[in-house]
């Protein structure tokens, strides 16, 4: 297989994780509430999916070689997701607490509650001393005949099941935002709550639910990552994506599409490094450079083009009713 | 005797707020198809009373009637029920929604795609709006987006929405207050055509003249009570005016005429550039003389507000020079301009001209804190802070409810800007520069720093003046500059311009 083709695939493989979790960051944010918590989310999301994945194995709950436990999961993860949302809406919305605050919080959280519950749930429900759930790996799949298009080919080789989900995601969530009257509401609390307020909608309720669907998107991320990555779950899930989703998002513009785009380009950048680094024929420990090269490249894009970004109008404004 | 009239009916309605009686035992009738008044000073209680009707706030005592029957109004939702609608002086908009769908926020109409999955149609919402628009000669395009809209438009935008809703009753809160004159005769056509179609009006102002201009009655508050409901056609502004001020409103100012000393600011081929790199003024050229009061007249958005900034050196210079005292300070920063003798009140006194979240006594030393007897060895000496401030809050008649120590925000418009005035003229210095001094304030500040400014004239100060108010123009100018598209089209003493002339070329009608 050439580079060209690992490049596309595993820069896939990354850029869509990376999509939705951002997708879920720009509901919150465009309904006017910061979501720095995308790290902590996609993280006890994976948490409850790979808890319950593993469950299904140990428990013989489905025929061995069953593909159903992975596909569950995702479900599992979502609703995990935005379950522990709920701390953030709830902070944020109804005790009207600082946001960055509260995000930052969730996300320290959810690093020691996961790694806590995983090794307590191994030890008294599984009796094992791990600190992981073991996972199988996803399966790849391959369309037969367009995978043989020279370059393009390699969008349809060797792909994960739940990359599929996410371009579905991805339209079902691109029309909610732009295209119906929910979506309608939440891009209207974020720029100007008290016209919102004023048309007779209720500006915590619409908040409240696009943190919730922050916190499901983010699940389904962070189990994609722990099937793809890592085959397991534990402590190594929180590797930074929640905050590279929420550069994307911000480079994006707080736009979808935009932010498809930028979250294409920081999958390329990360998987077009590894590969050069294999070129090179470089030890593995300056091959751990390539890790950086989308973060760095955050850094540089948002530094030369965050000036011409629109945050949403009222992002992180705490709103009060009575105060009119 | 029910009056089938009668659409509003307010009883003995009382609403206190801590420390102030906000509305004390108010009765009157309004009636459908007129134009109503509420005419009073800054805190006269007009808007709250209003904001009672629109389900903002419950009164303490009292009844609402609406078309006979009582009501109790909890939320601004359930007075749309009603068919209250009220533009309330900070616009409800979203600004990165376009005008229709704004119109159509909360009630968005809902179609099926392929008959199953519904999605907000904005079609039918586009061709509604442009009707109504249409009908009432609102000049407004339904897809154009808020935040590229001016001021009156997206005024234009709130009545469409009332107008969509079906208001019946119609509330505006001080609607010409960011408006220009000609946007303002505009906006009462557009209230005369809205009673044509039998809506009722109820305008709350401060500003008789545009009373006297549109409405049928008029009632007056002050402190609180209702002094009285006025035929307007029968009263006269000068009556209105002494029943809303409490005492006989002195409408003119003694003016001598001024005697020019020497030159103190020279502006010459001054050109500047806004933040998208276009001119918005171009080869600016005239002097102001000591004693003498240059006041630039010109419609908003000529550059006359670019070029204060520019002489203030809050905006950078293109080309062209800046002479104070025959020193050229084209480049200088602000604060050496301001140790010269440069000062400012600038248009925006909430946002440039105070920082808000200040105590007053911060805010009035805020251009001298850096110096004795503030300041001694980089340490701050609050007690004269607090004596400074207690003798400007004395000598220039600033209320404020705890003294040197009051929250800046906490205070009036017109006394926000009585603090400013301070502040500046303490500066001593040679040339003063006001943009819009007396926007949004009542009469009797307005008139105080109308005085002002000729007082300090009389003291041989150069005095700058830029307005958007004609009347204030013709009041205290010595010269008159009219500016149109960036450009000085006509530089000439007062006295040699009628109203009439300086208006066309405020226009760009007639040309020098």
């Amino acid at each position: 297989m050439s580079a060209v083709n690992t490049i596309i695939i595993d820069g896939l493989a990354l850029a869509l994780p990376l999509l939705v979790i951002a997708i879920g960051g720009i509901f919150s944010e465009r309904s006017g509430i910061i979501n720095l918590a995308l790290e902590g989310l996609l993280g006890f999301g994976a948490f409850c999916g790979a808890l319950f994945a593993y469950s299904c194995v140990a428990f013989h709950w489905f025929a061995p070689d069953s593909l159903a436990p992975m596909y569950l999961s995702f479900i599992v993860a979502a609703a995990g997701g935005a379950l522990f949302a709920v701390i953030h809406a709830m902070l944020c919305v109804k005790f009207r607490a600082n946001q960055v605050i509260s995000g930052v919080v969730i996300n320290i959280l959810s690093v020691a509650m996961t790694g806590f519950l995983t090794s307590q749930i191994n030890k008294t429900v599984f009796s094992g001393p791990s600190s992981r759930f073991d996972l199988m790996t996803a399966p790849r799949l391959t369309v037969p005949v367009l995978s043989k298009i020279p370059v393009l080919g390699a969008v349809f080789t060797r792909f994960y099941p739940f990359e599929v989900l996410i371009l579905i995601l991805l339209v079902v969530f691109w029309f909610i935002l732009y295209r119906t009257r929910f979506g309608i509401h939440v891009r209207a609390a974020g720029d100007n709550p008290q016209a919102l307020d004023a048309a007779g909608i209720e500006v915590s309720r619409v908040r409240f639910v696009a943190v919730l669907i922050s916190g499901a998107l983010a699940g389904i991320g962070g189990m994609c990552f722990a099937y793809s990555i890592f085959s397991y779950f534990s402590g190594a899930i929180y590797l930074g994506y929640g905050y590279l989703a929420i550069a994307a998002l911000i480079f994006g513009n707080w736009k979808i599409m935009p932010t498809f785009a930028a979250c294409l380009l920081f999958g390329f950048a990360q998987s077009g490094a590894s590969q050069l680094v294999l070129l090179l024929k470089v030890n593995s420990s300056v091959g751990d450079l390539a890790m950086i090269v989308p973060y760095a490249l955050t850094l540089i894009l948002l530094a030369f083009f965050s000036k011409h970004n629109r945050a949403p109008r009222s992002l992180g404004e705490i709103y009060d009713k009575s105060k009119r | 005797m029910p009056d089938t009239d009668v659409i509003v009916e307010m009883r003995h309605i009382t609403k206190r707020f801590p420390g102030i009686v906000a509305n004390d035992d108010i009765s009157l009738q309004i009636h459908t198809g007129e134009i109503f008044a509420f005419a009073g000073e800054n805190g006269a209680g007009k808007s709250t009373l209003m904001s009672m009707l629109f389900g903002m706030y419950q009164p303490d005592e009292g009844e609402i009637w609406v078309r006979g029957k009582r009501v109790d109004i909890s939320s601004p939702n359930e007075a749309v029920a009603l068919g209250i609608s009220m533009v309330h002086q900070h616009f409800k908009l979203v600004r990165n929604y376009t005008v229709a769908e704004n119109i159509v926020l909360g009630i968005e109409p809902v179609t099926r795609l392929l008959g199953l999955i519904p999605y907000v149609n904005m079609r039918p919402v586009n061709k509604a709006v442009r009707e109504l628009s249409e009908r009432y000669g609102l000049e407004v395009d339904p897809t154009s987006v808020i935040e590229d809209l001016p001021v009156s438009t997206q005024q234009r935008v709130e009545i469409l929405k009332m107008l969509y809703r079906e208001a019946e009753i119609l509330i505006f809160d001080e609607p010409t207050a960011m408006l220009t004159p000609q946007e303002i005769s505009y906006l009462l056509d557009i209230i005369r055509k809205l009673r044509e179609d039998g809506k009722t009006i109820i305008l709350i102002t401060h500003k008789l003249e545009e009373i006297k201009q549109v409405a049928d009655r008029c009632a007056i508050l002050n402190h609180g009570k209702l002094i009285a409901t006025m035929d307007v056609a029968t009263s006269s502004t000068r009556d209105m005016a002494s029943k809303m001020v409490g005492r006989e409103v002195i409408f003119e100012i003694d003016k001598t005429p001024a005697r020019p000393g020497p030159v103190v600011l020279e502006v010459s081929d001054l050109t500047v550039e806004n933040e998208h790199g276009v001119d918005v003024t171009q080869d600016v050229s005239f002097q102001i003389h000591a004693g003498e009061i240059f006041a630039i007249a010109g419609v908003a958005g000529s550059g006359q507000v670019e070029l204060a900034d520019a002489v203030a050196g809050l905006s950078p210079v293109k080309t062209g020079a800046v002479l104070l005292e025959g020193r050229d300070i084209t480049r200088m920063l602000v604060r050496p301009r301001t140790l010269k003798g440069v000062s400012y009140i600038p248009e925006d006194r909430q946002d440039v001209g105070l920082i808000l979240d200040f105590l007053l006594e911060d805010n009035l030393a805020s251009k001298s804190y850096f110096k004795a007897p503030f300041s001694q060895h980089s340490i701050l000496h609050k007690d004269a802070f607090d004596a400074y401030a207690d003798d400007l809050i004395r000598r220039y008649d600033i209320r404020c409810s705890s003294g040197a120590l009051t929250l800046t925000r906490s205070m009036s418009g017109g006394n926000q800007q009585k603090a400013i005035v301070a502040r500046e003229v303490e500066q001593d210095a040679r040339l003063m520069i006001f943009v819009q001094p007396t926007r949004g304030l009542d009469i009797g500040a307005i008139l105080a720093i109308r005085r002002r400014m000729i007082e300090e004239r009389d003291k041989g100060r150069a005095i700058l003046l830029v307005s958007l108010e004609l009347d204030e123009i013709l009041a205290v100018a010595d010269t008159i500059g009219v500016m149109f598209a960036g450009r000085m089209l006509k530089v000439a003493p007062a006295d040699q311009m009628t109203r009439e002339e300086v208006g066309e070329y405020m226009m760009g009608v007639k040309h020098a």
